[in-house]
């Protein structure tokens, strides 16, 4: 029910002992309720006047407002503090997908990281909530409550005792099997109601092929199988709740016969027995509170465990071996035996025994089938994926253990397939490696990028609110954009690309092919692609095949040895006109 | 709350024996929640003045046990019960909202960014679910048991009676409505916050490359800071209220204690008899509060629902107003797009400018341009979905809006995400002719070069494609509706950019195997680039609506310098 990790969240335990004191007074409050409750309705019993149940209904009033007091201050108390904890969390979970960086993301998903900071924080944060709350009830008041039965009447007491083993122990037999079966069934549940989903995006497909009238009882169908096999999973589910409310309810009832019969044989008066039996269903109260909400109370369970895995992900560490540098004509990287594995557990190395050098203001065309691990390259390249170990990786002869270097990223610029613009100005768009740039650094990266007339032509011009949200921008614009970026920070001389092009029409293409060719001079430029005429435009290229490089060269020295790379060339180029 | 809706309301009237049932079952919970209190009271109480003979509390004891066992009996029944007419319900809300979507093609533009509205929608069914489960049955229930318990005590005194219905009324009509109130702009304005959030957070995760790389682990980090902030503080104002709420909930429910007591103190005290059912009705009303306040907290919930029902009632469909429907016959299709000019609403710029183009039967003809310049909605028009605001599309002269009784024999499609049913291979192959024989799938899947990789599968033919067929790669899923499009077997094939996203090697295998088995198909292949462009017999360049080039590929390379320019880039030359 409670992970060993909740408790060791910081602030937890301050949390905890103020719960339990609050919890305490709550209990006792509950007795006292019940003591004056009695108190006056002995009286009335007694046929005495109204001024003689004054007093003791005015006190019941009293501590029935105490009681309700307690509980709302005790409930603010636990979501402020429960939403700091969350708060805290959340401020860990976006530190950790920062040092991780995306081994994580790609490893989780992105959408699935962001259900986690939103949906899954306040998941979590209710399960702080009710799990919290219910635990200390369920472990303070009863015991209090029975205490106090035992000093007005051993033989409630005893019946109230005997009770709970026989709760918990039909909880276990019923509840856990019964919730079990439930759990195991919930996963044909998604299916069935994702059929609605699946068939509506299919809609136009099956419209297509004129079938979408006659699947109209098809939904139908399968909304009413859906609907058979939740309530037969239900009609167990909530078994366990069935026999809870039966053995609190059944209990109240054998105990007021007990009572009865105690009173009757003159063993007990009315006064004690009317505490034991108001006392009976609040004993009960936490022991049902505890077992409802279980969807939400597992749901937020999960959320948190989701939550905490992800905290215990190692750092990236060893970050700083590189001194600050600056990448200069002469600069050199060498990499000799780089490996590198998406899945440890899988014997076949995504990446190896990779050796190459890149230098100065080269430009080094990657090429290869789809998966033989072009990305990959690029991702180590720029320290988004750490390699495993056994690598030799120096930078202007300084060794460093892999890419992830902070000095090492502030020397290059990276521009993906599909370039992320974030919601936000296009100018906070350019400036995003050099906020401080100034407006005549921006407007000659604008320049570069040939944006600048496009830029005139929109009302707002720079201060353009681009990405989700903001005005849609073309994919061609989008890459002008990212190259304004990389030419702004005149620290970063290097330049890795990601198939730029690859989803552009081809007049697009064209028509960015210069402007990249312009920003990549004076650049180191690494640039993997399956789009062929930008080999031509490489001083060097690395020709990779499943997970290696198989040949390396300048293009001119590759045509001429024939091989592999003019085979995978003339594949790529297929037939000609 | 919202006028003219037919997503909820109507349903109440659905299944009424049932219906009927639920409240029964659920006012009976209540009931016996507290009968059971109330004949213990009386048999302790009775039991109290020690009658000599113990067969005077006999029935009260066995009462006492019928109630016991008879709540969480009804309390089971009822859950069961209602959770079934939801369920029912539910049943006819998918349908009708299949059926209403399936009424409207327009749905599904890009326009509409179906995926995520259709996402939307089969949630807001969803919430409905809710609405009626933890709203609706226990505001009636409540009410019920307002009005039970009124009378009852009225009974005896009607004064006392209308005193405690002031009470209930304020509990479960009074507070719930101020509660709305109150939170309805406060929930809201937690929507919007959150909805900022995700974008912005998805921003951050999508973006996290970059901002690793610009050593901005500060700002990565307080990007969300704000809104985090802001949503906190509203959300401890919202739970402020509703613990103030509750609190004050209950101190009501304190005052009709109390006033209970006062009650029977005054009138209940004539003799011992009279006297034994005091704490009876006390006992009694204390469970009462387990029905009274879910009705708060059920209207609380109120703004969550009221999006979902907006959005549902809001559906608008346009029905197509077409011609008198005829037929053509499909041995031989001629093509003519005459002048033709789209847009889709007078206020925005023209997609499709005087755009003319005639395809004779079996011609191959490729259409490139930069997104947005129009290209799908030409297919579009072609197949009647959209009408044009000026010019004319026929086939063999008649116009297509008068053949879309017959489109499905006239057209397939083949875009770049084709969708694949989660069921096996076969059922998504044949979905394509349902008469097919096992046999001529196969063949078709052969055809399309999947016969090796389906057999080397487990299950081979009844293997499960998986949500939208993540089963099989981007190249595979092409070729499994490519199958499905032979089997169809229409004279004309539309293929919307069906190799965006293969890597060039693939792309030429699957562009290869698709003009083989579709070479005495007429084509419209919409595309991006000019790879294999050999295969088409014309292409025409499209830019701001209008048509910048146009010609037989091997002839445009001979006398366009543009052409062979873009040509020789794209082969890398």
């Amino acid at each position: 029910m409670i992970d060993k990790r909740l408790m060791r969240l910081p602030g937890i335990k301050q949390l905890l002992t103020m719960l339990a004191g609050l919890t305490v007074l709550q209990a006792f409050v509950i007795l006292l309720q019940a003591t004056f409750l009695s108190r006056a309705l002995v009286n009335s019993w007694e046929q005495k006047s109204l001024n003689t149940i004054i007093l003791p209904t005015t006190l019941f009033f009293v501590v029935f407002l105490i009681r309700h007091l307690t509980t709302l201050i005790k409930r603010r108390y636990l979501h402020v503090h429960a939403q700091k904890i969350a708060d805290d969390l959340r401020s860990s979970l976006l530190d950790k997908i920062y040092t991780t960086g995306p081994k994580m993301i790609g490893k989780r998903g992105t959408g699935n990281l962001v259900t986690t900071a939103l949906d899954g924080m306040d998941e979590a944060e209710n399960y702080i909530n009710l799990v919290l709350e219910k635990m200390m009830n369920m472990s303070i008041i009863p015991p209090v409550l029975l205490v106090y039965v035992y000093f007005q009447d051993i033989k409630s007491g005893i019946i109230l005792t005997i009770l709970v083993p026989l709760i918990i122990l039909f909880m276990i037999i019923l509840g856990y099997a019964a919730q079990d079966k439930a759990d195991r069934q919930y996963a044909q549940y998604t299916v069935l109601s994702n059929h609605f989903l699946d068939s509506l995006r299919g809609l136009p497909t099956l419209k297509m092929l004129g079938l979408s009238k006659r699947y109209t009882k098809n939904i139908y169908k399968v909304s009413e199988d859906y609907r058979k096999s939740t309530i037969s999973t239900l009609r167990v589910a909530i078994l366990s709740t069935f026999a809870l409310d039966w053995i609190t309810t059944l209990s109240i009832a054998i105990l007021a016969v007990f009572l009865g019969l105690g009173l009757i044989n003159g063993n007990i008066t009315l006064y004690p027995a009317l505490i034991s039996l108001i006392l009976a269903p609040e004993y009960f109260l936490p022991l049902r509170d505890f077992s409802n909400d279980y969807h939400a109370t597992l749901d937020g369970k999960n959320a948190m465990n989701n939550l905490l895995n992800i905290l215990e992900v190692p750092d990236n560490e060893d970050n700083n071996e590189l001194p600050a540098i600056s990448w200069e004509i002469s600069s050199t990287v060498k990499v000799q035996n780089l490996n590198f594995n998406y899945d440890d557990t899988q014997p076949d190395a995504d990446l190896h025994d990779v050796n190459f050098e890149l230098s100065g203001f080269n430009k080094i065309g990657v090429i290869g089938e789809s998966g033989s691990g072009k990305t990959t390259l690029i991702n180590l390249l720029g320290g988004f994926l750490n390699s495993s170990s056994g690598q030799n990786i120096t930078v202007n002869n300084h060794q460093i253990p892999n890419f992830a270097q902070k000095n090492w990223q502030k020397l290059f610029s990276y521009i993906p397939q599909k370039p992320y613009l974030f919601s936000g100005t296009i100018k906070d768009n350019i400036v995003f490696y050099k906020p401080e740039a100034s407006l005549e650094e921006i407007n000659s990266a604008v320049a570069t990028a040939n944006l600048t007339s496009f830029i005139d032509s929109l009302p707002n011009g720079l201060d353009t609110v681009v990405g989700e949200g903001g005005r849609g921008i073309s994919g061609g614009q989008a890459q002008r954009i990212m190259i304004a970026r990389a030419v702004l920070d005149n620290s970063r001389k290097i330049i890795l690309l990601d198939e730029p092009t690859a989803h552009l029409d081809i007049e697009t293409e064209y028509e960015l092919k210069k402007t990249f060719n312009q920003a990549f001079k004076d650049h180191l430029v690494v640039f993997a692609t399956h789009r062929l005429h930008w080999i031509n435009e490489m001083d060097y290229v690395l020709v990779m095949k499943d997970g290696a490089i198989v040949e390396q060269g300048t293009p001119d020295d590759l045509t001429a040895s024939n091989g592999y790379y003019v085979q995978l060339i003339n594949q790529m180029r297929g037939e000609n006109l | 709350m919202i006028k003219n809706d037919t997503w909820v309301k109507p349903y109440l009237k659905k299944y009424k024996p049932l219906l009927r049932m639920i409240f029964i079952l659920g006012t009976l919970t209540v009931f016996c929640g507290g009968a059971l209190m109330f004949t213990s009271g009386y048999t302790i109480d009775k039991s109290a003045t020690r009658p000599y003979n113990i067969l005077l509390i006999y029935v009260p004891v066995l009462l006492t046990r019928a109630f016991g066992i008879g709540r969480p009996v009804f309390r089971y029944l009822e859950r069961l019960r209602s959770h079934n007419w939801v369920l029912k319900v539910t049943s006819d809300l998918r349908t009708r909202l299949y059926k209403t979507l399936e009424k409207d093609a327009s749905y599904f533009n890009e326009e509409h960014k179906s995926g995520e509205i259709l996402g939307l929608l089969a949630e807001d069914i969803n919430h409905i679910q809710n609405l009626f489960l933890r709203t609706v049955f226990p505001a009636i229930i409540g009410y019920i048991v307002v009005i039970l318990v009124s009378l009852g005590i009225g009974f005896f005194n009607i004064w006392f009676g209308l005193l405690i219905l002031l009470l209930l009324v304020v509990e479960t009509v009074l507070v719930p409505l101020v509660s709305v109130a109150v939170e309805s702009a406060r929930k809201a304005h937690q929507k919007q916050i959150k909805a900022q959030l995700y974008t912005e957070l998805t921003d951050n995760i999508l973006g996290a490359n970059d901002w690793i790389i610009a050593n901005r682990q500060a700002d990565f980090k307080n990007l969300t800071n704000d809104n985090i902030h802001q949503l906190n503080v509203s959300k401890i104002q919202s739970m402020s209220f509703t613990q103030s709420r509750d609190f004050l909930l209950n101190v009501v429910f304190g005052i009709m204690i109390v006033t209970l007591l006062i009650f029977t103190n005054l009138y209940f005290t004539g003799n011992q008899e009279q006297a034994n059912w005091v704490a009876a009705f006390a006992l009694g009303l204390l469970p009462l509060s387990d029905s009274l306040i879910p009705v708060s907290q059920g209207f609380e919930e109120w703004p969550e629902y009221k999006d979902s029902i907006q959005r549902l009632n809001g559906i608008q469909t346009v029905d197509q107003q077409l011609p008198a429907q005829t037929t053509i016959d499909l041995d031989k299709t001629d093509i003519k797009i005459d002048n033709v000019s789209f847009n889709y609403s007078s206020e925005s710029k023209e997609l499709i400018t005087d755009f003319s183009q005639v395809i004779p039967n079996g011609n191959k003809l490729a259409i490139i341009g930069p997104s947005g310049s129009g290209k799908t909605t030409i297919l579009q028009l072609l197949m009647g979905d959209l009408q044009a605001i000026k010019g004319k599309i026929t086939i063999n002269d008649v116009d297509v809006l008068q053949l879309q009784d017959q489109r499905t024999e006239l057209f397939s499609v083949l875009n770049q995400d084709p969708f694949l049913f989660n069921t096996s291979v076969m059922n998504n192959i044949r979905l394509g002719n349902e008469h097919a024989t096992e046999e001529q799938v196969k063949e078709a899947i052969q055809r399309v070069g999947m016969k090796e990789t389906i057999e080397k599968l487990p299950q081979k033919y009844d293997t499960l494609v998986e949500e939208s067929g993540q089963r099989f790669s981007g190249g595979e899923k092409q070729r499994l509706s490519l199958a499905r499009i032979l089997l169809q077997d229409t004279p004309i094939v539309l293929l919307d950019e069906p190799t965006v996203g293969l890597d060039p090697i693939t792309e030429n295998k699957l562009l290869e195997t698709l003009f083989d088995v579709l070479s005495d198909k007429t084509i419209i292949w919409v595309t991006h680039h000019l790879h294999s462009i050999n295969h088409a017999d014309k292409v025409i360049f499209l830019s701001d609506s209008q048509i910048e080039m146009q010609g037989n590929p091997v002839e445009l390379y001979k006398t366009n310098k543009h052409f062979q320019e873009l040509y020789k880039m794209d082969q890398g030359k």
